[in-house]
């Protein structure tokens, strides 16, 4: 899979290119580097047995990727999915997972100054997979830590 | 317990469970380097579960296990590497105790010269491939039932 | 029951290709040694044999013609075996070609096509080929023990004789077998392989002796060797004593030899670490694993119970989780043992080449560098084809003649190249030769469109049209068999197929093929809207369901239990649809009986069986979706992800969740 038109982020000195979404009117964001594909999502096929954030599995370009739904794992009541709806597929290490978002339209850059680390009273929720906050004009943006939201021991003890 | 499900040990530590009391069992032993064929006669004969089938890919693995355990009938395919099938006949007819052992031969057709020396040897049977599932199965309950009678089919 | 011998014909394919290419192989041997002036006795009765054994499946599965071709293969074989050891140019080029016709009658079958029957020349050049003349071999003066003697018939004896001018050793070791022995892994079997490693092996006689402490089986086997090996290594592979070792020759052997001293390929004969395991043995740790993973399911559901009542279980918690890391190292490591090196698949090629060059009046040239690439045994069977077609094109279209390469300022001899590399999860196969290169603007002008872009240019090539005989010229011939390699590659396998690169100075493609796959042939089935993929193995039966013949059992909590009689028994029923909370208006109409290894059957009832095919099963690797009772996922061709049921799995997991 080759990212969409990202050009690499070192030409412009200290700062990243981040790719934006929205979950339920709040917007996130995650580095550039760690999104493949972006893609519109019409649904995931279950797995039986899964957590209740895990939507299903899809298949892209002959890979069966996993897909988290963002609204579950941040702990929203679900909503009926739209035209709109994309997966934004990651990759850390090895692993390719997907995330369903209520849109994502936005690629744009941000200088590290720019990026603050997230206030103590985001505990529940979304909270947990925060890791820092970006102020864009009169937005804020949650930039997640991908790992977190995929989780590494994701099964019961 | 008369039908209960009987747990056989085999002297490589495979098991198998079968459903009938051990001494109603009858042991054969299939011996052919072919594990397509060894594979075809044991479905034929799946039918009569009162069979209980072993495999062996080679002359001698099937001389070494009927030397460490009992089998009722043997099924032997003429052509194998390093042994062939007479001379497994041949030295099985030359031990004491498996002198009456029934002995069915499989051999393909135009192979006169071969199915004479081997019946000779002391063979039972034999039958030639192509064969049919109730083929075989006649042939095995034959030699079950009559020991040590030869003859062409 | 009803047993129909047609089942076993995939099963029967699978072996005799095995066999073809162990005939080919040796053919090749044979055709190197003759130009040596070697004899290869081994050889030709290893090749008897094959041809024997394919003799006697195709007699058992109904192909008559690969029956009459084996059969007059195998004579003249026979004969130059017991006569002079020689086989002359003629013959050789007429076992060739019944290899190629037995293959390609093969191929007929897998391609569901009705087999030809054996071509009249072929039939003729095998019949004149069986009269040739001897030339007897010259005995020399070596007696053996006397023991022995008799049990070895003149070949063996001829044999012996030769490795001993060669300068091995003629020894014989013993081996006796016990049910002791065997459970701790001696067996002939075993004990022949290894010493198959460091021994050429002439004969293995059995010798019946009165039971004994010492030979509790009353048997002994007597292997008879020629070897470099020291005594203490031989006994070492049979796990016995230097006393188990005799030397054969009473007499010393003359010096002149009448055969010149034959290299022996060290190298092959000692392959260290290399042990051949039958593919079952490995699907059978594979179901050792699915059961140690099934008890696992249930040890965790204890633990869980364990903390609802209170208990204190982080330590047992983090135990469990290690545990779950071995069972998927452990895993991952018998999926290895199914790898086998890409140099199998890549020794077929050079006939192949051999015989394109021959046809299409070229000269080619194949090296091969598989830099030690391997794959799952699944892979590689069904790789073969498309090179098979790449291979071809690059010969027959893509090398210019001689003339034309010289005028080109080229050598004459042209290079086809195939390389491989591993990357993390791929291999990468490049397919590359140094011919004209294709012509892009006929396939462009052919299709209408333009095909400046590599992968456009590709999927041109592999469109099923322009991939067809007739519009060879138009492409130049490029698009040849296009389509197929595609089909492999990508739908059967998974992979990717690319044109790296294509001009004056040749063409070279990049196959992209995952490492492991699992292809199993499966029954697809229907639950409301939803469908999944059963694996045909865990079925044995399906039963058409009438309401009359289902019964309701006593309730089980608010579960209503289902039975139906077969075969005298109950079978207790299951929806699937319920077990997979799959919406479903109608009940099952059709039921898949699972057998189960330790109790009694389970029927899973399904809306309907769709059918049946082979599938490329993809695993379910992220820990988020590797759950038990999901096999994996495969494709059935509408681009959403179909689960692949474990129903023996799912089945443990629903008395799990009742005895809850």
């Amino acid at each position: 899979m080759n990212p969409e038109a990202i050009t690499s982020p070192s030409l412009h000195g200290a700062s990243t290119l981040f790719v934006v979404f929205r979950v339920d009117d709040t917007n996130y964001a995650l580095p550039a580097e760690t999104v493949l594909q972006m893609e519109s999502f019409s649904g995931a096929t279950t797995v039986p047995g899964t957590q209740p954030f895990v939507a299903g599995i899809i298949q892209l370009r002959g890979h069966i990727v996993p897909v988290i739904d963002l609204r579950a794992r941040f702990g929203l009541p679900p909503a009926p999915s739209s035209s709109e709806s994309r997966v934004v597929v990651g990759q850390l290490g090895d692993r390719i997972v997907a995330l369903v978002a209520d849109s994502a339209r936005e690629v744009l850059r941000l200088s590290s100054e720019q990026i603050k680390p997230p206030p103590r009273v985001l505990e529940q929720g979304a909270g947990g997979f925060v890791r820092g906050v970006a102020q864009v004009g009169t937005r804020t943006l949650f930039i997640l830590d991908f790992g977190r939201v995929i989780g590494e021991e994701a099964f019961d003890a | 317990m008369r039908n209960a499900p009987v747990e056989v040990t085999h002297f490589d530590g495979e098991r198998v469970v079968r459903s009938l009391p051990i001494e109603l069992v009858a042991g054969i032993l299939v011996v052919d380097d072919s594990k397509v064929m060894r594979d075809m006669i044991t479905a034929c004969l799946r039918s009569d579960s009162s069979l209980l089938v072993t495999h062996a890919a080679s002359g001698l693995e099937a001389i070494e296990r009927l030397s460490l355990q009992r089998f009722d009938v043997l099924i032997l395919d003429l052509n194998m590497p390093d042994i062939g099938g007479l001379e497994v006949v041949e030295f099985v007819r030359g031990q004491d105790v498996l002198r009456e052992l029934p002995i069915l031969i499989v051999t393909t057709r135009s192979d006169d010269a071969s199915r004479k020396a081997v019946l000779d040897a002391g063979a039972s049977r034999f039958m030639t491939k192509p064969f049919t599932p109730d083929v075989i199965l006649h042939e095995v309950r034959l030699l079950m039932t009559s020991t040590g009678s030869s003859g062409a089919s | 029951m009803h047993v129909d011998l047609a089942e076993f014909r995939s099963a029967y394919l699978d072996e005799v290709e095995e066999h073809l290419n162990g005939v080919d192989g040796l053919l090749m041997r044979l055709e190197d040694g003759r130009h040596r002036g070697q004899p290869q006795l081994r050889d030709l009765r290893e090749l008897m044999r094959l041809l024997h054994t394919i003799k006697g499946l195709s007699a058992m599965v109904g192909v008559e013609a690969i029956v009459v071709i084996a059969h007059r293969m195998e004579t003249i074989v026979r004969s130059t075996e017991t006569s002079g050891h020689r086989m002359d140019e003629a013959a050789l080029e007429a076992l060739m070609a019944g290899s190629r016709a037995m293959a390609s009658r093969v191929k007929a079958l897998v391609e569901n096509r009705d087999v030809p029957p054996p071509p009249d020349a072929l039939l003729t050049a095998l019949n004149s080929a069986m009269s040739r003349e001897c030339s007897s071999a010259e005995a020399a003066e070596v007696e053996f023990d006397a023991g022995l003697g008799d049990k070895l018939g003149p070949s063996e004896r001829q044999q012996l004789l030769e490795g001993v001018a060669r300068g091995l050793r003629a020894v014989r070791i013993d081996f006796t077998p016990s049910s002791e022995r065997a459970r701790a892994g001696w067996t002939i079997t075993t004990v022949r392989d290894r010493l198959g490693a460091v021994a050429e092996i002439v004969k293995v006689v059995p010798i019946g002796a009165p039971r004994s402490a010492a030979a509790p089986g009353g048997l002994v086997f007597a292997l008879v060797l020629l070897t470099t090996a020291s005594d203490a290594t031989l006994a070492e592979m049979v796990g016995g004593s230097t006393a188990d070792v005799k030397s054969l020759v009473t007499t010393s052997a003359p010096a002149a030899a009448p055969y010149a001293a034959e290299e022996i390929d060290v190298a092959e004969m000692a392959r260290p670490g290399v042990i051949r395991v039958e593919i079952e043995r490995v699907d059978e740790a594979i179901d050792g694993l699915s059961a140690l993973t099934t008890t696992r399911f249930r040890l965790s559901h204890a633990v869980r119970r364990l903390a609802q009542s209170g208990v204190d279980t982080r330590e047992l918690s983090l135990v469990m989780a290690d545990h779950e890391r071995q069972l998927r190292d452990m895993r991952a490591a018998i999926l290895r043992v199914r790898m086998v090196p890409l140099t199998t698949v890549f020794e077929r090629l050079p006939l192949l080449v051999r015989s394109l060059t021959k046809t299409s009046k070229k000269r080619a040239r194949l090296e091969i560098d598989s830099g030690g690439a391997e794959v799952d045994k699944a892979v590689a069977e069904r790789l073969f084809p498309a090179l098979v077609h790449l291979i071809r094109n690059a010969i027959d279209h893509g090398l210019e003649s001689p003339e034309e390469r010289v005028r080109a300022g080229k050598p004459e001899e042209g290079l086809v190249r195939i390389s491989c590399e591993t990357k993390s999860r791929q291999v990468e196969v490049r397919i590359a030769d140094d011919g004209k290169g294709i012509d892009r603007a006929r396939v462009a002008a052919r299709a209408g469109r333009d095909a400046s872009d590599s992968a456009t240019l590709l999927s041109l090539l592999c469109a099923p049209g322009l991939s067809t005989r007739a519009e060879a010229d138009a492409t130049s011939g490029r698009g040849m068999g296009m389509d197929i390699a595609r089909r492999v590659v990508v739908d059967r396998l998974g992979g990717e197929l690319a044109l790296d690169s294509t001009g004056p100075g040749g063409t070279a493609f990049v196959l992209r093929i995952p490492l492991t796959i699992a292809i199993i042939d499966s029954f697809a089935v229907r639950c409301g809207d939803e469908r999944f993929v059963v694996p045909v193995p865990l079925v044995d039966e399906i039963v058409e369901l009438e309401a009359s013949m289902v019964v309701c059992g006593p309730c089980k909590g608010d579960t209503q239990t289902r039975f139906f009689v077969r075969h005298g028994a109950t079978v207790p029923l299951v929806e699937l649809a319920k077990l997979l909370r799959v919406p479903t208006a109608s009940g099952g109409r059709q039921a898949l009986v699972v057998r189960r290894s330790r109790e009694e059957p389970l029927a899973f009832a399904v809306e309907r069986v769709l059918g049946q095919q082979e599938t490329v099963v993809r695993p379910l690797d992220d820990p988020l979706v590797n759950v038990s009772g999901i096999s994996g996922a495969t494709d059935l061709g509408d681009g959403r992800a179909t689960l692949v049921l474990d129903l023996v799995t799912l089945s443990a997991r629903l008395e799990q969740a009742e005895a809850a």
